[in-house]
C-alpha cells in the first residue's frame, strides 16, 4: 500500500475524497489514497481505526432489543430519503461514482434507484418470512418442545458480520445493509475499490433520520486494499467477527480462505455466469424471433453485462442458418441497449484479439458486429474460451437443447429459458449440473420476492442460533 | 527485403550498435516500420485485417503503427477445445493466420500428440516455441529458420557485451531453471555452449524432466476438463500423484544443482537462471558451508526474466553474486521474452537495458491503444510495445504485458542509445487485488492447476 500512496500521489490527477464509517460515526481524511481499479481513478480515504470497528463480545448487538418491525419501517423510511432529491449525499455519491465507476453515470444512478426499491415494508417482510421458517426468533427466545417433552428456547442471535462487499452492483451495498440490519447483525462492510461510496452515502443518510438510531450504532464502511494484510490478519478472527460474506471469486475469495477457522465462517456468494436457452420454437414466425432475439438481449445487458445475473452465452436450437438470423436479430438488439445506456466502452485488447482471432477463421464462427464495445455476437459450435463481457454475447448453435445441458456447471446461475412451457422438462438436469435459477427468458433480473439466492436462505445462514434448553416439562 | 530494415539488422553484430543516439534513428526506424508493413500485410491475415481496420497505407510516424501491433495474447487465441479434440487441421490453419509465409505440405495425418504436431511442423521450417513455465494457456509463437539463425547470433553478441565475456570456450555452464524445450530455447543453449563452454566440460542442464508444449498443454486440458466437471476422479488422483513426483523432482533438483556447482567449483563457471532458482540454489550452497572463496573470480553469470512474483529477501541479488563469488560487471541481466527474438542487455556502467536499433520501442498508454503521451525530454513510463524488425516468421510487432521506463536520451552511460529502466513490471502483477464482483468464470472453481 506504501508503494502505491506514492505513486498515486505524485501524479496529478484529481483525488476523490472516500469518507469512512466508524459505527455510526463518520471520519473524513486523507491519510491513504488508492486507486480504483478499471479506471485508474484515485481516491483518498482516512486510516481504518481497527478498534472502531470491532465490537467487543462483552457488549450485545445494538439492535439486540429493536424489534423487527420498527428496524424495517427505519429501512423504508432510509430508502424514501435515498430516493429524495434534496438528499445530498446520495448526490454526492452518484457524482463521485461518476468518477470511479466503468459504468455510465445515467446506468450507475438508474441501479441505484432500482435497487431502492427494494427497501419495501413488503418485500422485507417477504424476505424475513421466507427465510425463517420462525421469523419472531429474531426478536425474542421463541419457546419449543419436542415429543420427549423436553423443553427449551431458541433465538436467531444477532451476528457479528464482515461484508466484503463487490463494486459492480449499488444494490448489493442496499440489499447487505438491509440484511445486515434485520439479522440485527454488528456490521462491517468492506468497500470494493470501484465503489467506495454508496454504502457511506446509504450510512450517512441513516444517520441524518436518527444518529443514535441502534441501526446506524451497528453499522462500519471502510475501504482496504484487498488482501491487506495489515488489516485482514488483525480483523479476520473469530474473537471479533462469526462470518465473513464475500462477494466474487478468485483473489478475493482466496485472501479470505486463508483465514476461515472454528468460529470464523465464510457465506460465499459466489462468482456466476448466467446463459440462456433458446428452443426451435423461436423460429415459428417472425414475430416469434423478433422477441427471442429481444428478450435475449435484455438478459444480455443487464446492468450492461456486468451482473451475475446477465447473460453471456445464448443456447440456440436450430440449423445454422436459423440461429445466423437470430443472431442478426440479437446483435442488432444489444446496440440498441447499448447505445440508448450511453455505454460507450471498448473492449479490452485481450477480449477483441480473440475476437479477431475468431473472425479470420470465418468457416468456423460467425461475428456480427465489431469488437468495438458497441454490441457483438460470436456464433460458434461450442462456448467460446473467454468470458463475453462488455455487451458481447456468445450464440452456441445446438441440435437440440438437450445437448446444452453439458455446458451447465458448477459457476452456472441463471438460465433464461424460453420457450416458457418446456422449462418444467429442464429444471432438473439444471440443478443437477449446478444451476441456481431457470427463468423465463428476458426476466433474468427479477426474482420472486424471498427466494433462495445463491443456492441458500442468507439470512438462515447469517445469524447466530443459540438454544436455551429448559429441562423437561412436568408430566 | 527492405532497404532501411536491412540496414538497422544489418548491426547485429556492430561494436557500436548501442551507440548510437534515437534522434540518428528515428527517420531509418519509421521507413523500416513501413517496408515491413508493406511487405507483409498481405501475407499476415491477422495484419491485413488490422490495417484494413484502421485504415493503414503507409507508416509515417509510431502513432500509425499503433493499430498494427499484435497484443502478446494474439499467439494464444486458438480454441482450447482444438487442442483437446486434437484437430490439427485447425490448429494449423490458425497458425496461417499469424504467419507471413504460407503453411503447406505439413503431414497431418496421423499426428500422435501436440509435440508431434509441432516435430511435423518443424521438419517443414515452421519452429513452434510456447511461453514456458506458466499452466496457463500456451502461447505459441511461430518463426522460421530464419529466425533461428539470427538468434544463435544475437544471444551471444548480447551476453558479450552485457558481460566483458569473450566466446574463448572456457567454461563449464550450469543451468539453476527449468529451461522449455523448444526450438528457440534449444537454438540459443546450443548456440550460447558453442561459444562459451569448454568442449570438454559442456552445459549441466536443471535436472528436472522435459517441458514441452505438450506437457504444457496437457496441463491445459486436464484444467479444462477440472473446470467442466467431466475428469472422473481416479484420472484426478493420477495427476496429483504426477504433479507431486513433478514437484519432488524440481525440490530435488536445487540441492543436485547445489552440489555440481560446489564438485565444479574449481573450474570457470557460467551460471544461467531466473532470480527465484538462482537464490534457492545459492542458498542450498551457502548451506553445505561453501560461498564465494571457494568459487573462480571469474565467473559469470546469465539472469533472463524478472522476479516472477516470487518473494526473495530485499539482497537476493548480492547474496547470488557473493556466493558463486561473480565480479561486478559480470553480472549479466538481459531484457526480452518469448515474443521477440533480440534481448535488450543490461549495461554495465549505467545498469539500464539498452535497445537495439533494430528493435523500435513504442510506449503505449495502459491499455494498449494509444501512444503514450511524451514531450521527448526525460524518462516515458507506459506499457511496453515492441517492433523487433529481425523477425522474420511471424510479425514483429508486439504490445507486452510490461510496465516500463525508456529514456530515448543517452542517460550519462558511454552508449548513447535509447534505454530502459531496471523496474520493469508486469501490469498484471500490480492490479488485481480487489476484482470482486457477483459475475464470474468457472474458473474461480478449479483447484490445483492455477
Amino acid at each position: 500500500m506504501n508503494q502505491l500512496t506514492e505513486q498515486t500521489t505524485a501524479s496529478s490527477e484529481p483525488v476523490v475524497n472516500a469518507p469512512f464509517i466508524f459505527r455510526g460515526e463518520l471520519v473524513e481524511g486523507r491519510e491513504a489514497t488508492h486507486r480504483s481499479r478499471d479506471l485508474g481513478v484515485t481516491f483518498a480515504t482516512p486510516k481504518i481505526q481497527l478498534d472502531k470497528v470491532v465490537h467487543p463480545r462483552t457488549e450485545v448487538p445494538p439492535l439486540l432489543n429493536v424489534p423487527l418491525a420498527e428496524i424495517i419501517d427505519f429501512l423504508v423510511e432510509t430508502g424514501q430519503r435515498m430516493l429524495a432529491p434534496d438528499n445530498p449525499y446520495m448526490q454526492e455519491c452518484f457524482d463521485r461514482m461518476a468518477s470511479t465507476h466503468i459504468l455510465p453515470r445515467k446506468v450507475v444512478e438508474t441501479t441505484a434507484k432500482h435497487a431502492v426499491a427494494y427497501l419495501d415494508k413488503r418485500i422485507l417482510r417477504a424476505e424475513v418470512e421466507q427465510n425463517f421458517p420462525d421469523p419472531r426468533a429474531l426478536d425474542e427466545w421463541v419457546p419449543k418442545q419436542d415429543f420427549t417433552g423436553r423443553k427449551s428456547f431458541v433465538r436467531a442471535f444477532g451476528p457479528r458480520l464482515i461484508h466484503v462487499l463487490p463494486g459492480n452492483s449499488p444494490g448489493v451495498a442496499v440489499k447487505s445493509v438491509a440484511q445486515g440490519s434485520m439479522v440485527k447483525a454488528v456490521n462491517l462492510f468492506k468497500m470494493s475499490s470501484a465503489d467506495p461510496f454508496t454504502m457511506v452515502a446509504i450510512l450517512r443518510t441513516m444517520a441524518a433520520i436518527d444518529p443514535n438510531h441502534p441501526i446506524v450504532k451497528s453499522m462500519s464502511a471502510v475501504y482496504w486494499r484487498g488482501g491487506d494484510d495489515s488489516v485482514e490478519r488483525v480483523l479476520y478472527r473469530p474473537q471479533y467477527f462469526d462470518k465473513i460474506v464475500a462477494w466474487g471469486g478468485g483473489d478475493a475469495i482466496n485472501n479470505v480462505i486463508k483465514y476461515l477457522g472454528p468460529g470464523f465462517q465464510l457465506v460465499s456468494f459466489d462468482p456466476k455466469t448466467s446463459i440462456s436457452m433458446v428452443g426451435k420454437e423461436a423460429f415459428a414466425s417472425d414475430e416469434t424471433l423478433d422477441l427471442a432475439a429481444d428478450l435475449a438481449s435484455g438478459d444480455v445487458m443487464v446492468l450492461n453485462q456486468e451482473a451475475c445475473v446477465a447473460s453471456r452465452f445464448v443456447y440456440v436450437e436450430g440449423g445454422q442458418a436459423d440461429v445466423d438470423r437470430f443472431c442478426v436479430k440479437l446483435q442488432k438488439r444489444i446496440a440498441e441497449r447499448a447505445a440508448a445506456s450511453g455505454d460507450v466502452r471498448p473492449l479490452d485488447m485481450e477480449l477483441r484479439e480473440q475476437v479477431e482471432t475468431l473472425m479470420m477463421m470465418d468457416d468456423e464462427y460467425g461475428v456480427w458486429g465489431k469488437p468495438d464495445g458497441k454490441g457483438l455476437v460470436i456464433r460458434s459450435e461450442e462456448p467460446v474460451d473467454f468470458h463475453p463481457i462488455n455487451k458481447t454475447a456468445n450464440v452456441v448453435r445446438v441440435d437440440r437443447l438437450d445437448d446444452a445441458v453439458k455446458w451447465i456447471n458448477v459457476a452456472t446461475q441463471t438460465v433464461g429459458f424460453y420457450p416458457f412451457d418446456r422449462m418444467a422438462d429442464y429444471r432438473d438436469r439444471l440443478a443437477s449440473g449446478g444451476a441456481q435459477r431457470i427463468v423465463h427468458l428476458g426476466e433474468a433480473g427479477p426474482s420472486t420476492i424471498g427466494n433462495p439466492h445463491d443456492a441458500m436462505y442468507p439470512l438462515h445462514r447469517f445469524v447466530h442460533w443459540m438454544a436455551h434448553e429448559d429441562g423437561v416439562a412436568p408430566r | 527485403m527492405g532497404a532501411a530494415a536491412d540496414k538497422l539488422t544489418g548491426m547485429v553484430s556492430a561494436e557500436d550498435r548501442f551507440d548510437i543516439p534515437h534522434a540518428e534513428l528515428r527517420e531509418l526506424q519509421i521507413q523500416a516500420l513501413n517496408e515491413r508493413v508493406q511487405e507483409r500485410r498481405d501475407h499476415i491475415k491477422l495484419l491485413a485485417h488490422r490495417a484494413e481496420e484502421a485504415g493503414t497505407r503507409e507508416i509515417r510516424s509510431l502513432e500509425d503503427m499503433v493499430p498494427l501491433l499484435f497484443p502478446h495474447t494474439a499467439y494464444k487465441s486458438y480454441p482450447e477445445g482444438w487442442l483437446m479434440e486434437e484437430k490439427w487441421d485447425r490448429l494449423t490453419k490458425w497458425l496461417g493466420t499469424i504467419s507471413p509465409h504460407p503453411i503447406k505440405d505439413v503431414d497431418l495425418n496421423e499426428v500422435e500428440d501436440v509435440d508431434d504436431w509441432i516435430d511435423r511442423l518443424q521438419a517443414k521450417g515452421y519452429f513452434i516455441s510456447c511461453s514456458s513455465g506458466t499452466t496457463g494457456k500456451s502461447a505459441m509463437l511461430i518463426a522460421s529458420q530464419k529466425d533461428m539463425d539470427w538468434s544463435k547470433i544475437d544471444t551471444v553478441n548480447v551476453f558479450s557485451w552485457g558481460s566483458g565475456v569473450k566466446p574463448a570456450r572456457d567454461r563449464l555452464m550450469v543451468g539453476c531453471a527449468p529451461v522449455a524445450t523448444v526450438p528457440k530455447n534449444v537454438t540459443i543453449g546450443e548456440a550460447q555452449k558453442a561459444a562459451f563452454a569448454h568442449p570438454e566440460w559442456g552445459r549441466i542442464n536443471y535436472p528436472v524432466p522435459p517441458i514441452t508444449v505438450g506437457s504444457l498443454t496437457k496441463m491445459v486440458v486436464l484444467r479444462k476438463k477440472i473446470a467442466e466437471g467431466t475428469i472422473r476422479p481416479d484420472e484426478l488422483a493420477d495427476f496429483e500423484r504426477t504433479s507431486k513426483e513433478r514437484q519432488e523432482s524440481i525440490d530435488a533438483a536445487v540441492g543436485i544443482t547445489a552440489e555440481r556447482l560446489i564438485e565444479n567449483r574449481g573450474k570457470k563457471l557460467m551460471i544461467s537462471g531466473l532470480w527465484n532458482g538462482l537464490y534457492q540454489v545459492a542458498k542450498a550452497v551457502r548451506e553445505r558451508g561453501y560461498d564465494a572463496k571457494d568459487f573462480d573470480p571469474d565467473n559469470c553469470i546469465y539472469v533472463g526474466g524478472g522476479l516472477k512474483r516470487a518473494q526473495l529477501p530485499p539482497d537476493y541479488q548480492a547474496f547470488v553474486h557473493q556466493t558463486f563469488n561473480i565480479p561486478e560487471g559480470r553480472h549479466f541481466q538481459n531484457y526480452s521474452m518469448q515474443e521477440l527474438n533480440s534481448g535488450m542487455p543490461k549495461c554495465r556502467e549505467c545498469g539500464r537495458y539498452h535497445v537495439p536499433p533494430w528493435i523500435v520501442p513504442i510506449i503505449l498508454n495502459k491499455a494498449g491503444d494509444a501512444l503514450e503521451p511524451h514531450d521527448g525530454k526525460g524518462e516515458l513510463e507506459g506499457r511496453a510495445a515492441f517492433f523487433d524488425l529481425s523477425l522474420d516468421g511471424r510479425w514483429g510487432g508486439v504490445i507486452t504485458g510490461d510496465k516500463i521506463s525508456i529514456d530515448y536520451a543517452p542517460t550519462g552511460c558511454s552508449h548513447k542509445g535509447p534505454s530502459i529502466r531496471d523496474n520493469i513490471a508486469r501490469f498484471a502483477d500490480l492490479e488485481g487485488d480487489d476484482k470482486i464482483g457477483c459475475a464470474g468464470t468457472i474458473d474461480a472453481y478449479v483447484r490445483g492447476v492455477a
